[in-house]
């Protein structure tokens, strides 16, 4: 008797232990088209998604940085990613949006071209950035495989980070 | 633990606030040395920390607050007169408590603070030993004479409070005959000791009855420190008088109601209150939208008052909050009578110090950012500007030289003034010195008014010292007054006259967060100036800018006032025209003067100050940007910066570039290459008119009003050719939409034709005046059109099929 609850314990330990193991191998992102490819974000980084609005322009800097705009009362820096990625601008749409990345104390709306859909993806799936990038200064972490494309995984914090 | 923590931090707190204090009493009380309620007050500070420390275990600072205690007690009972040498051991003392109440902050424990020598110096001085030399350790410890002082507190806890007035009086006489007694008996002890060696105890009696429960141990370290005593403390002075002065000086405390907040929250409140702001200016533009609407609506009135009600709220509860952030000026100023007093004793001048105004209030921000600038400017003075004592006296003035330190309200500014009675600032040197630091040119210096003279002492690496010494010399402190002042948009002004003193003026704006602004319009941009750098706007004419040096320059009364765009700034996209008047906004820094043209002048505003964040901080010329009514940003000019960048601007200030047409004769291949605009807001006019053109082959696009028409055009998608206007349009009609596109030169020879059924002379020129080249009227034939239009966009007739 005492051998069969102890292995039910054990049985609901390992399950549980499993499950976790199982929380731990999936990264959990968003994703979006930029240009013809599909790239994505941690989804934790992310604070919200919004519509394109009015911002205004800030002089000084590089063309990728379109300007300000107010997000409830917060003065919030505009980056157009398809500026940043070498792309030529195009005019916002129905489907451009604005992804507000936040980490630490760094904040800021990215424009992107439209958004695809939440995902995960297990950690094995996830390989390297191609080895002829520079590790360091990458903007990308990784690359995710799902069953037909291939999704270019951001890093945030590299993405929040001033480069001018 | 966090109950601790807790308790550790109100102590904390309190005894900041305390130590504070203390040092300005400390000064008055040099110059006042029987000014017993000043000693009182002091001795509370000294005890109040002891009680707290010993409560919370901390065995070093209870000792040495404890011994400061028995000077003071001696001191408050007359037994002591405050000497510039003791004060030197008082002060030595509390600054070693200072250190010690920040070591408690930083690690919660008072270790590794030496406070012995100290100790023992005080102990002398609580002997009566005046003679204190800074470097004499070890001497005697006179312990018991303390506890005979100590002993009569601990027992004496009888409540004065009930006793009637006769009873008081009697306790006061018997406590003044257990003093002259106890005197006696420390007198004799001391004559039968000798003043060097360690005291006998007092009679054993006298110390079983009076304290049993701390025997004094002859000889020893410090003893365990008494437990905090009772405030009945304050009551023990001989004079009755006193024993009342201090009772409602004690309730005062109690009835004050204060709260302590944390600064973040006060700032979270301020931010939230400024997004009230912003609905609540929405409010009012919706409010004023519907008033337009539903004109003569019952609902209307109940829906404007609450609207005003709100705003009227809302402003207020904005000044409430910004005087929740307001902290008096004092809390700054204190520090300075401390300095001063060390200043004179290292420098050996007479300096004495005056303030004034120290009730007036800024934002707690602000107060933070001017203590250091304060502090460069008063050793300044005390160094360079105050003369020694026989070099005054040679000079005919008092021995003594006096600092003025004021501040008072100036408007929407605060003046914090410094006056000094010194030798004054020599134009002449200054500028010899700049030159030969290779700070300034030799022409410059030529050029130089005295006062912006004056202002070189602002310069990093400037100084006129000859030697560096502990106070000043090394031309670094005011520049940093410098940056200071000008990081709250704070205005330095100098005056000096040689031989007879310098005046420093700080003129700082009340608050950082909410500002006056003055709103210009270049282009389709606006930017905010702070009104405070703004001395005046003009409006001139074009013709009156002229150009010097590849720079423009304009003449204002009897000065020449450089001149800059500030399209040229910040790298304005000229799409529009500007008129043949251009403003010039007068900026003032200090003695700089820059005029800054701009299209348009949009109002006056309090506007909100926000950063821009770090991804975008350190933006040459915009010192942040604040959030206007309609939701939108501005950005807000930095005047210092502009100042700056204006130097390097080439580009002449007038409009006279006009290379924006090559885009519209684009060569065109096709029929399709050709773009033709309809508006009109009938869509069966819009059919005719389309139908009319379609076997041209040309690329139309129908727009249904004026506004759409335009936001076409800006888009930028197409080139358009020519536009066919209907006059009569709801939202934008014809004339107006023509007068807008001529404002854009790249629009200048886009060829307008006006389509309409008005036929009367005066709509059609109106039609000219607004920019329309052809004017056709309904009805028309097909072919009338297509031909005006052919001709209009210059039709390449081969394409003709």
């Amino acid at each position: 008797m005492s051998d069969k609850l102890k292995d039910i314990i054990n049985k609901q330990s390992d399950q549980q232990n499993h499950d976790l193991t199982n929380l731990d191998d999936v990264v959990q992102l968003v994703g979006f088209i930029i240009g013809d490819e599909e790239y994505a974000i941690p989804i934790l980084a992310i604070q919200e998604i919004i519509k394109p609005f009015a911002w205004t322009r800030v002089p000084q800097v590089p063309t990728y940085v379109k300007g300000v705009f107010n997000m409830r009362g917060s003065v919030i820096p505009l980056i157009d990613l398809r500026l940043k990625f070498g792309l030529n601008e195009q005019k916002h749409n129905d489907e451009t949006r604005f992804i507000v990345m936040k980490v630490g104390d760094e904040i800021a709306g990215f424009v992107i071209d439209r958004l695809t859909m939440a995902l995960r993806i297990k950690k094995q799936n996830i390989g390297p950035a191609p080895d002829t990038i520079d590790k360091e200064d990458s903007l990308i972490d990784g690359v995710g495989k799902e069953k037909d494309r291939i999704i270019t995984i951001l890093k945030a914090d590299k993405l929040l980070k001033r480069d001018f | 633990m966090d109950e601790f923590q807790e308790i550790l931090q109100d102590f904390l707190v309190e005894s900041f606030e305390l130590v504070e204090q203390l040092d300005q009493d400390l000064i008055e009380l040099e110059s006042t040395p029987e000014d017993l309620e000043l000693l009182n007050g002091i001795f509370r500070v000294a005890h109040t920390v002891k009680g707290a420390s010993s409560f919370l275990n901390f065995d070093v600072l209870t000792n040495l607050t404890h011994h400061m205690e028995d000077v003071l007690n001696k001191a408050r009972h007359g037994e002591l007169i405050i000497t510039p040498n003791i004060m030197d051991v008082i002060l030595e003392s509390i600054d070693l408590m200072k250190a010690l109440l920040n070591k408690i902050r930083d690690t919660s424990t008072d270790s590794g603070i030496d406070v012995a020598a100290c100790v023992v110096r005080l102990d002398k001085v609580a002997s009566g030993d005046n003679d204190v030399a800074k470097d004499e350790s070890g001497s005697t410890p006179v312990e018991e004479t303390v506890e005979v002082e100590e002993a009569p507190v601990e027992e004496e806890e009888l409540d004065y409070d009930n006793m009637s007035d006769e009873d008081v009086e009697a306790e006061i006489a018997r406590l003044l005959n257990e003093r002259q007694e106890e005197d006696k008996a420390k007198r004799a002890a001391k004559i039968a000791a000798g003043e060097s060696v360690p005291q006998a105890p007092p009679s054993p009696d006298e110390v079983s009855s009076e304290a049993p429960k701390e025997e004094p141990t002859p000889a020893a370290p410090p003893p365990p420190p008494p437990p905090p005593a009772p405030p009945a403390v304050k009551k023990e002075e001989p004079k009755p008088n006193d024993a009342k002065a201090a009772a409602p000086v004690k309730k005062a405390t109690t009835v004050e109601q204060t709260i302590r907040v944390d600064v973040k929250r006060l700032d979270h409140l301020m931010n939230l209150i400024g997004e009230l702001v912003l609905a609540k200016n929405r409010l009012i533009k919706i409010n004023d939208d519907v008033e337009e609407r539903y004109e003569g609506e019952e609902f209307l009135e109940e829906l404007n008052q609450v609207v005003s009600i709100v705003s009227l709220v809302t402003t207020d509860l904005q000044i409430a909050v910004m005087k929740t952030r307001m902290l008096p000026i004092g809390k700054v100023f204190n520090k300075f009578p401390r300095m001063i007093r060390d200043l004179t004793r290292e420098l050996n001048k007479k300096i004495e110090l005056e303030i004034s105004g120290e009730d007036t209030e800024l934002d707690k921000s602000i107060v933070e950012e001017i203590g250091d600038p304060l502090v460069h400017i008063i050793r300044n003075s005390c160094d360079h500007g105050i003369e020694i004592p026989e070099v005054r006296l040679a000079a005919g003035k008092s021995e003594g030289g006096t600092i003025a330190l004021k501040a008072f309200n100036e408007g929407n500014q605060i003046v914090i003034q410094i006056d000094d009675d010194g030798k004054g600032l020599d134009a002449e040197m200054l500028k010899d010195k700049a030159i030969e630091k290779g700070l300034i040119s030799e022409k410059e210096a030529d050029n130089m008014s005295d006062k912006e003279a004056f202002l070189l002492i602002m310069r990093p690496g400037f100084s006129t010292a000859a030697a560096v010494t502990n106070v000043s010399g090394r031309g670094v402190g005011m520049d940093v007054v410098k940056t200071n002042i000008e990081k709250v948009n704070g205005i330095i002004d100098v005056e000096s006259e040689i031989g007879r003193g310098t005046s420093m003026k700080l003129k700082i704006p009340l608050t950082l967060a909410i500002i006056q602004a003055l709103l210009v319009g270049v282009q389709e941009e606006t930017y905010a100036i702070p009104l405070a750098s703004v001395l005046e706007t003009v409006r001139i004419s074009t013709d009156e800018i002229y150009t010097v040096e590849g720079k423009s320059v304009m003449r204002l009364r009897e000065d020449v006032l450089s001149l800059v765009h500030i399209a040229d700034i910040f790298e304005v996209e000229r799409i529009m025209n500007g008129g043949e008047y251009a403003y010039v906004v007068v900026l003032g820094l200090g003695t700089q003067k820059l005029g800054l043209i701009v299209d348009t002048l949009v109002g006056q505003e309090e506007i909100v100050i926000k950063s821009l964040g770090d991804y975008l901080k350190g933006i040459e010329g915009v010192a942040g940007a604040t959030i206007r009514g309609d939701g939108g940003v501005t950005l807000i000019v930095d005047v210092v910066a502009i100042m700056d960048m204006a130097k390097n601007v080439k580009a002449s200030a007038t409009q006279n570039s006009t290379s924006n047409t090559e885009q519209l004769t684009l060569e065109k291949t096709k029929a399709s290459d050709y773009t033709v605009m309809i508006v009109d807001d009938s869509k069966t006019d819009r059919n005719i008119m389309s139908n009319a053109l379609k076997s041209l082959g040309i690329t139309l696009i129908e727009a249904g009003d004026g506004q759409e028409a335009l936001s076409l055009l800006k888009q930028g998608d197409h080139h358009f050719d020519a536009m066919l206007i209907d006059i009569e349009m709801p939202r934008m009609d014809g004339y107006t939409l023509a007068t807008e596109i001529k404002k854009y030169s790249r629009y200048k020879n886009l060829p307008l034709i006006a389509v309409t059924s008005r036929t009367g002379k005066s709509d059609r020129m109106r039609g000219v005046e607004s920019g329309m080249v052809e004017y056709i009227t309904k009805p028309y034939s097909a072919d009338y059109l297509s031909s005006v239009v052919q001709r209009n966009i210059n039709f390449k007739s081969e394409f003709l099929s």
